[in-house]
């Protein structure tokens, strides 16, 4: 059976050190919702050919767990888990489309384990808080030996669970935007708790005297990786928000996507529902924005 | 490498040996012969390995061992004191609830750890119970008669919930 070693480095200096050590595969592991399970699965295989011991780099204690209301931009720490992101107050308060996604995440047991940066970096196209993040408008900041670097969230995802992250870069925090406009996330998903998404959606709309002033409109678990809606959105800047057209644009997320059949839905459903999806998100985000 | 893991479980000191890449649930029920949480799935889908951990309800299975060093573990053994039944499990045996038991413990922890966070016992609703369990599955599909019994137990049916280390609130 493969070797698997378990560190728990408090600086980022032994983090990076036992990170870029030869002969030995390394993983960081926050939650471990995603990963532990992988492990598990991996451990009761008969192995078919040998792999090199697996590093396990455990991040809870380099203190990532913070959250940081800088007025007009909000920083949240990785290793934040859902559970607390959900109770903070001024992600309720200023991020409302990611606090709607945290509500939607699995259930109260994974959300207590499970982190923010997890559910990124996993870069599954179905995690529930990228389309949230990604039309508030967000900035990844990886950090590795060599120093920090941002990256826009937009261009985060490369692949189904592939980002711009080399090996060995740690995502330290998120930074983002606040912004004056409304913002909704909307999920459908086989039941309604404990479950993937088999389409998700979230929307961010700026109005002036109900005239679509800004919008961002994302969709996922469509495509390889959750995608921008530009059609929809061209089709609803400087347009009065209303049913028809919100429906109207909604119908053109057909060009952004690029639905799969898996174990969850078939292409076709995927392909029908996303108008309906992101419909709502774009509703209920003019909706609070009114109100 | 196998390494030497020391946690409280149940209010007790104890140590175990495990593997660096060993669960949470792999160092209870083969470290230390505590088989209550069982292991369902392996997958963090069923919650048949709930246990809690510093107060929260966890999945024993996607938790590394060695990432609960020097935490408070509890699980449904530690529950009864003196003998008798902490009221989450009374409630389920009064009501009937578990049929063939298999997700009991995992149940009985996550509304233990639901009960001991919620700020108003008075005032829960159904969807508030229901959604505190839902991430735990029973295949003997006994979901309603849990959620009336956890509501049962919050309401003092069952004896006043206890505060003390049992509870799991002061873990
Ligand atoms: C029952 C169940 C239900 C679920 N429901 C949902 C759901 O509704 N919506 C949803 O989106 N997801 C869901 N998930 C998936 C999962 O819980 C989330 O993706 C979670 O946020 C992952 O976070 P984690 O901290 O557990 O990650 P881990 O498992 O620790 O890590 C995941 C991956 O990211 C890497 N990684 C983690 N942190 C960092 C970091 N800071 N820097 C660099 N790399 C890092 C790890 O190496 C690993 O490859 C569910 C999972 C389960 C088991
Ligand atoms: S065994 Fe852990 S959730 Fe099923
Ligand atoms: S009682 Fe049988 S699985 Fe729940």
């Amino acid at each position: 059976m493969r070797e698997y070693e378990y560190h728990a480095p408090e600086s980022f200096g032994r983090l990076f050190e036992l990170a870029s050590a030869d002969g030995v595969e390394s993983r960081f592991l926050a939650g471990g919702t995603d990963l532990t399970p992988r492990i598990s699965a991996e451990r009761n295989q008969i192995p078919r050919y040998k792999k090199p011991p697996l590093r396990i780099l455990y991040l809870g204690a380099l203190g990532l767990d913070s959250v940081t209301d800088a007025g007009e931009d909000v920083t949240i720490g990785a290793l934040c888990t859902l559970s607390s992101l959900l109770e903070n107050a001024v992600v309720k308060a200023k991020l409302p489309a990611l606090h709607e996604a945290l509500t939607e995440m699995a259930g109260v047991s994974i959300r207590n384990t499970a982190t923010i940066g997890g559910n990124i970096m996993n870069a599954s196209p179905a995690a529930d808080s990228v389309p949230a993040l990604l039309v508030l408008g967000t900035e990844c900041t990886l950090r590795s030996a060599s120093g920090e670097r941002r990256v826009a969230l937009a261009e985060f995802f490369t692949e189904p669970g592939k980002t711009v992250a080399k090996p060995g870069e740690v995502l330290v925090s998120v930074t983002v935007k606040a912004g004056r406009g409304g913002s909704s996330f909307k999920k459908l998903g086989r039941r309604k708790a404990e479950t993937l998404s088999v389409v998700n959606a979230a929307a961010y709309v700026e109005l002036r005297d109900g005239v679509c002033e800004a919008v961002r409109v994302a969709v996922g678990s469509a495509a390889p990786t959750v995608v921008r809606c530009a059609d929809t959105e061209r089709a609803l800047v400087g347009r009065k928000i209303g049913e028809d057209s919100i429906r109207a644009a909604s119908s053109l997320v057909e060009k952004a996507i690029s639905p799969i059949d898996d174990i969850r839905a078939s292409a076709w459903y995927r392909g029908r529902v996303a108008p309906t999806v992101v419909a709502r998100a774009i509703s209920a985000a003019a909706e609070r924005k009114r109100g | 490498m196998s390494r030497i893991l020391k946690f409280n479980l149940n209010g007790n000191p104890a140590e175990v040996k495990v593997g660096e890449a060993d669960t949470l649930l792999e160092a209870l029920r083969e470290g230390l012969a505590f088989t209550s949480p069982k292991c369902g799935c392996n997958h963090g889908d069923c919650g048949a390995c709930t246990v809690i951990v510093n107060g929260d309800a966890v999945k024993s299975c996607t938790v590394i061992a060695l990432t609960a060093e020097g935490k408070n573990v509890w699980t449904v053994d530690g529950l009864a004191k003196g003998g008798k039944l902490h009221p989450v499990q009374k409630a389920f045996h009064e009501y009937g609830a578990p049929q063939c038991g298999y997700c009991t413990p995992g149940m009985v922890m996550a509304a233990v750890a639901f009960l001991n966070r919620h700020p108003s016992l008075s005032s829960l609703t159904e969807e508030e119970v229901k959604d505190a369990l839902s991430g735990n599955l029973c295949r003997c599909g006994g979901y309603k008669k849990y959620a009336q019994a956890v509501i049962a137990a919050a309401r003092g049916d069952f004896g006043p919930l206890p505060e003390q280390e049992g509870s799991g609130k002061n873990v």
